[in-house]
């Protein structure tokens, strides 16, 4: 296995690495004109590509938070154009892993002796990379557990690394950097939220307790006192990753039960809890030999405040699409529509987001809905792919509750998809607290 | 000798731990040897027998700090595992820890001594301390491939880390992050920077068929091709 030998340490290094990308991706643009100028006929998915494959080498040496992002910017496949997805799909899985003698130092610093003293047995090279640490095997009294670490310097290294990918983020997201901020910031705030292993701990034990109840899904359990800030101790956990299970031709049967754990696992959290896992990518589940679902991740929590959840799900639940204002007033809510919007974009932004809202709410509309048809996703990216042209939808609009709101559950959908899963959507339904 | 018996013998390491408070409350070194033994109720014959000047207190205690780190870390059950890598990394991370232990002396020594190009005099004792115990690994390296063997250039392996030294031991001096985090990253970066540098590199290949193709483009002259 090799290890990465070098990580671009300093903001300076960082800022080279993203100003590299910058001139490979006007290249990109550059070659991508000259090829259309003999060519006309050309059309964009080249040039896309090769972007796609610069930003993500690039993205994949720095690790960390900006790691982080790749994986985030791969979970809104629905935002962004195919060829930049299958790259980015491929930040979802291992990443190079650190040294020893840096894990023995962070073991020491947060237990005061080695991680072989503290284990019976730890394996100090790593299985895999969780984007801000990576995951070691040990065992304690017979146990096996997954220990996992953080790499010194994530959290300081957010907010610098946010702010240089914002120049790119721009770009590939077509918006401007005022209107973007508020969302930025939102990210942010989860992104150091996940530093805090601490947090993540608490929040799993949490989390696991209150979803207990749920059918096929088992949860590792965790081990507080061989945690700390920068260390979560939790049960191994046997099983395949989503794309090996799917290697293994499991029969309908078996992707319906899984995708049905993974869809009421989501919408018990939304509905009931209104609090939820929002990070969906497939690196986060494994499939146990038992045939069961099991979650070892719980950094990205995305609590849902009353006054989203509310107009949001009332929308999508309740049919509300139909009672022109009523719609109008929940998307005023939403700040989907803003209060110096003339009329005649009301009724614009009316008709988009209506459309948007009732794709989205598709598979709530049935009792049964099978995500493994593709007209269902090829609206919702020909939808994207339409509004990402218009000029409208250049500024982002909508409360920034949508960035995780819409990436944990377009997220949950596109896995849904990729077990061509068959679900019962009508088993936590949302809550409609107070009709408004 | 009378006298020895009535009062205790002074150690080395207390004078210079009374040494170390001396600086760290006054901020500056004693006035004279005369007066500091004084302070300590000791003649100064008797501190000249442990040291010859005041810098040789600072240098003695950076020389301890840095065998007791080297000692330390082959105590480590891994210790045998690690390759030369490990050995260097694991070195500064336990040397920052213990420097962590007389931070404030470390700090007052290095700016008190500081010298713009060149070590520190007080590090004087120091450097040959770890550049025997880098060697050591170097050699380890060496033999089993880990790094390459280059004409004129092993040789001064010892000193990129000896400048990776300086430099670490100054970045912590500075650092104010939460628990010296930044140092941590300082560690794992530089270190790796240097290895990589010592390890064969496509450099090395590209050399070795250049040394290759000048041979060989003779053969094929010879032969007429």
């Amino acid at each position: 296995m090799k290890l990465q030998e070098s990580m671009p340490a300093t903001k300076v290094e960082r800022s080279a690495k993203f100003v590299k990308t910058g001139f490979q991706i006007g290249g990109n643009y550059i070659k991508h004109y000259s090829k259309k100028l003999f060519n006309p006929d050309l059309n964009r998915d080249e040039l896309n590509e090769d972007n796609a494959a610069d930003i993500y080498n690039s993205l994949s040496e720095l690790k960390g938070s900006a790691l982080k992002i790749a994986q985030m910017l791969s979970m809104d496949r629905n935002m962004l154009p195919k060829a930049y997805v299958n790259k980015f799909s491929q930040s979802q899985y291992n990443a190079p892993p650190l040294s020893g003698p840096l894990i023995t130092r962070t073991f020491t610093k947060s237990f005061g002796k080695p991680p072989e003293k503290l284990f019976d047995t730890f394996n100090p090279v790593s299985t895999n990379a969780a984007s801000i640490g990576q995951v070691h095997q040990a065992t304690l009294k017979g146990k096996k557990l997954a220990v996992k670490v953080q790499y010194p310097g994530v959290a300081a290294s957010i907010s610098s690394d946010l702010k240089m990918v914002k120049p790119f983020a721009f770009r590939l997201l077509g918006v401007s950097e005022k209107e973007l901020n508020i969302y930025i910031k939102e990210v942010e705030e989860r992104l150091l939220e996940e530093t805090d292993y601490k947090l993540e701990v608490r929040r799993s034990i949490e989390f696991s307790k209150a979803c207990s109840g749920l059918k096929n899904i088992v949860f590792p359990t965790y081990y507080p006192d061989l945690s700390s800030d920068k260390i979560i101790t939790m049960d191994w956990m046997e099983g395949l990753h989503l794309k090996e299970f799917l290697q293994t031709n499991p029969t309908q049967k078996l992707r319906n039960k899984i995708g049905q754990a993974l869809w009421d696992f989501y919408n018990f959290q939304q509905h009931e809890l209104k609090a939820v896992h929002a990070d969906p990518h497939p690196g986060n589940f494994l499939i146990t030999p038992d045939e069961k679902l099991t979650i070892i991740d719980f950094g990205c929590i995305k609590v849902i405040p009353e006054d989203f959840y509310n107009p949001f799900f009332n929308l999508v639940w309740n049919g509300l699409m139909n009672d022109k204002n009523a719609s109008i007033d929940a998307f005023r809510k939403l700040e989907l529509i803003q209060p110096n919007d003339t009329p005649r974009q009301i009724e614009f932004y009316y008709k988009s987001y209506k459309e948007m809202i009732s794709l989205f709410a598709l598979p709530y509309a049935n009792k049964r809905f099978d995500f493994s048809k593709p007209k269902f996703f090829e609206d919702l990216y020909a939808w994207s792919d339409k509004i990402t042209k218009m000029a409208e939808f250049k500024q982002p609009r909508g409360v920034k509750h949508f960035i995780y709101i819409n990436r944990t559950n377009f997220g949950l959908y596109m896995i849904l998809n990729d077990l061509m899963a068959t679900v019962n959507t009508q088993t936590y339904k949302p809550v409609s607290a107070n009709a408004y | 000798m009378a006298k020895a018996t009535n009062k205790p013998i002074i150690t080395s390491e207390q004078i210079s731990d009374a040494y170390i408070d001396y600086v760290l409350t006054h901020n500056e070194s004693p006035k004279s040897v005369y007066d500091f033994a004084k302070k300590l109720d000791i003649t100064e014959a008797e501190f000249y027998n442990y040291f010859a000047s005041f810098i040789a207190i600072e240098k003695s205690v950076w020389a301890s700090l840095t065998l007791e780190a080297a000692d330390k870390i082959k105590e480590q059950e891994i210790w045998p595992q690690y390759s030369s890598r490990e050995k260097i990394l694991s070195f500064f991370y336990s040397y920052i820890e213990l420097l962590k232990t007389k931070r404030s002396f470390i700090i007052y020594s290095l700016k008190k001594h500081a010298k713009k190009l060149s070590a520190p005099e007080v590090l004087s004792a120091v450097k040959p301390i770890f550049e025997n115990f880098a060697e050591d690994i170097i050699q380890e390296g060496l033999d089993s491939g880990e790094l390459a063997q280059r004409k004129y250039f092993t040789k001064r392996y010892k000193d990129g880390l000896w400048m990776q030294f300086l430099f670490i031991v100054n970045f912590w001096s500075e650092d104010d992050s939460n628990d010296f985090e930044k140092t941590d990253e300082a560690i794992e970066k530089g270190i790796n920077v240097v290895f990589d540098l010592f390890q064969r590199s496509p450099i090395d290949n590209l050399f070795e068929y250049g040394k290759f193709l000048a041979r060989n483009g003779k053969f094929k002259e010879k032969m007429g091709i």
